[in-house]
């Protein structure tokens, strides 16, 4: 892999106005990058803030602070449409559900040659439809589903179908928002390996949203943690679940039943209590062990780098 | 072991305009007292439709149960009127629901909800049902239970609403449990705390739960036994142990293939190809034979029965036959089966450092 950033997130921040005086703190203050060619897993609990991450780095949402850097160019703050434009054509996403992404009314043809046709990607019909054939038997559709309706597919074809839609006008990189939770099991695996095969041939960069920690560590080489609106840890993927660090990774990964009885009758589980942390100061993001960036205070940076050297 | 459910070779159709759709076809299988029963199957397998059938929920129409019986403390279920079946509903079998945001009547308060069976089932009057409430608030362990009686479903987050939703069904103390689902639309830490609560309350009560999922994670937690559904049929049924890690039907292979374990570290996972059958027209033969590349030409001709492996273990693929050919697991799903216990420990050792 080459060492490339990619993306660079300095900083984001996204609050919502609940009410006169209320404001959720969805995003509060996250910094990452990520590497050309590399899957980044960002995973959490339901409202932890992973998904308004994904959407705010693709301007879904405008962003109330901090910046977010793609190839060196600022995403947010005014552009121009052409600007704008070439942006969209580098950065696509894939949706959580398969159901509510499609616009029912459109046949598939024009739901993948959408991206094609505002970017003028093809020059005659007969170009447009050969790209989306292409594309459909590339994520395992045939060419006659073309004319059809998103109503006529199962749930794992439809997001085949989300798939072929991002691919379409070539993007570097790729945000999927739990893009196989609304899957059965047999077919996720389906999903991944198309995506992973993705990866290989175009050299794609993913930000992979999910839940599901095993798909995570299976699909990612780095992974993210966040807890409310934090990142409260980062480290490579195997890294973070042979030594995790922060105690709610920890409290997460012994949470996650595994397919062994073995296993399950033996597991601990470890509770995560907020109230555990050192308050005496804010903490910050610091490096622990190479590449393995923790949320902690000065005292706590100390308790965990001679815990790992007494190991 | 005590028998307390008997299911004999059930069938479920639903009639819709496009034919009429097989969701059930002949599955039997035995509950135990004090048992964990889990049925893994993707959606559309007909799992769900089975337990609604043990409680009397199939609407009908367009439902309906073409055949078989459900044998419970010598009733026939499926022959019972509505007013039997109502007597049986909540005190005897119970269910747990998958969705904790739909299945609480959000205009009345909690307190009420779980108090109804209460009073239809054991004429308790108000008072004393009010101190069971509390007495069952604090067994699903929700804090300050005397004060939250009087709140409404939309004050508590999905976990809490999830207890509530335990403890209605456990007001009567249910001699079955069905649970549908009941921790899939929960985060992993609210799931741990549910299926602790759920396990620690069948031994306290020895009621037998049913346990309906599609994560085979949590099928390891919980379950004593396993069927797995695939088309509407149990295709192989089991203890926990032999599922795991003596698995014979190539669908269940394939389950387990597309799990990828936490220190997996292959390069692809086992996907199962295709799609599931369409119900309407179901195929001949055995339905997973399109989808299992291990399928044989009689698998297209002529339905398996299910074979014995063990006392405990039965599936049904024309594999255990004894003139198939010897044919082994894929060797990712072997890899799972042999070394996924010792490989796992060193995976979570990070878990236990502190």
């Amino acid at each position: 892999m080459t060492e490339e950033k990619l993306l660079e997130v300095k900083n984001l921040k996204q609050h919502f106005k609940t009410g006169r005086r209320q404001v959720v703190k969805a995003v509060d203050g996250i910094s990452f990058d990520i590497y050309k060619g590399e899957t980044f897993g960002l995973v959490g609990e339901s409202g932890c803030g992973k998904s308004t991450t994904g959407r705010t780095i693709i301007r879904l949402y405008d962003a109330t602070d901090g910046q977010v850097i793609f190839n060196g160019k600022d995403v947010h703050g005014k552009k121009s449409r052409g600007q704008l434009k070439e942006f969209n054509q580098k950065m696509q996403m894939i949706f959580q559900d398969p159901y509510a992404s499609l616009n029912p009314r459109m046949t598939v043809m024009d739901i993948i040659a959408e991206g094609l046709d505002v970017h003028g990607l093809t020059k005659t019909p007969q170009e447009r439809k050969a790209r989306v054939e292409e594309l459909l038997e590339r994520v395992g559709l045939n060419k006659e589903h073309a004319n059809r309706y998103p109503h006529e597919f199962s749930g794992g074809q439809r997001q085949r179908i989300g798939i072929a839609r991002a691919l379409a006008v070539n993007p570097e990189f790729i945000i999927a928002d739990e893009p196989i939770s609304a899957l059965d099991v047999s077919i996720q695996a389906q999903v991944v390996n198309l995506l992973k095969d993705l990866q290989k041939e175009h050299g794609l960069t993913y930000l992979f949203i999910a839940h599901d920690l095993s798909m995570v560590k299976y699909i990612s080489d780095r992974i993210g943690v966040m807890y409310f609106g934090k990142m409260v840890e980062l480290a490579d993927s195997e890294e973070l679940y042979k030594n995790p660090i922060h105690p709610y990774t920890k409290s997460l990964l012994s949470a996650i039943p595994l397919p062994d009885p073995d296993y399950e009758r033996n597991r601990k589980r470890i509770v995560y209590d907020p109230s555990q942390h050192d308050i005496s100061e804010a903490p910050e993001f610091r490096e622990v062990r190479p590449n393995h960036w923790v949320l902690c205070t000065t005292k706590e940076f100390e308790t965990y780098k001679t815990e790992f050297q007494n190991k | 072991m005590n028998k307390i459910l008997e299911v004999k070779d059930l069938k479920v159709n639903f009639e819709t305009y496009g034919g009429s759709v097989q969701a059930v076809r002949g599955i039997s299988f035995d509950l135990h007292k004090g048992e964990t029963l889990a049925i893994v199957g993707e959606s559309g397998s007909g799992k769900s439709v089975t337990t609604k059938a043990l409680m009397g929920l199939i609407p009908t129409p367009p439902g309906k149960i073409t055949s078989g019986e459900i044998l419970f403390n010598g009733k026939d279920l499926t022959k019972l009127k509505e007013k039997e079946l109502e007597k049986i509903r909540g005190r005897d079998i119970s269910m747990i629901f998958q969705d904790p945001m739909t299945s609480l009547n959000p205009t009345m308060k909690i307190g009420n909800q779980i108090m109804e069976g209460l009073i239809k089932h054991q004429n308790m009057d108000k008072g004393k049902a009010k101190r069971r409430v509390i007495e069952l608030l604090e067994l699903v362990g929700i804090p300050n239970p005397s004060a939250r009686v009087n709140q409404y479903p939309h004050q508590f987050s999905g976990g809490m609403r999830q207890r509530v939703v335990i403890a209605v069904a456990l007001a009567c103390n249910p001699k079955i449990l069905l649970a549908d689902e009941p921790t899939t639309a929960l985060d992993v830490t609210i799931q741990a705390q549910i299926l602790e609560l759920m396990k620690d309350i069948q031994q306290k009560t020895e009621a037998a739960i049913v346990f309906i999922t599609h994560d085979l994670g949590v099928v390891a937690n919980v379950a004593d036994r396993v069927a797995v559904m695939y088309a509407g049929k149990i295709i192989e049924i089991g203890t926990v142990d032999d599922i795991f890690y003596n698995p014979k039907h190539p669908y269940t292979w394939g389950l387990l293939g597309s799990m990828p374990t936490v220190d997996s570290t292959e390069d692809e996972l086992v996907a199962i190809p295709g799609t599931p059958p369409d119900l309407i027209h179901p195929p001949k033969g055995d339905a997973f034979a399109p989808r299992n590349p291990y399928a044989m030409k009689i698998d297209t001709e002529m339905e398996p029965p299910l074979f014995k492996v063990s006392d405990t273990h039965y599936a049904a693929t024309w594999l255990l036959h004894e003139n198939a050919p010897k044919v082994e697991p894929p060797l990712a799903v072997k890899r799972r089966m042999e070394g996924m216990a010792s490989g796992l420990n060193n995976g979570n050792s990070g878990g236990d450092f502190s």
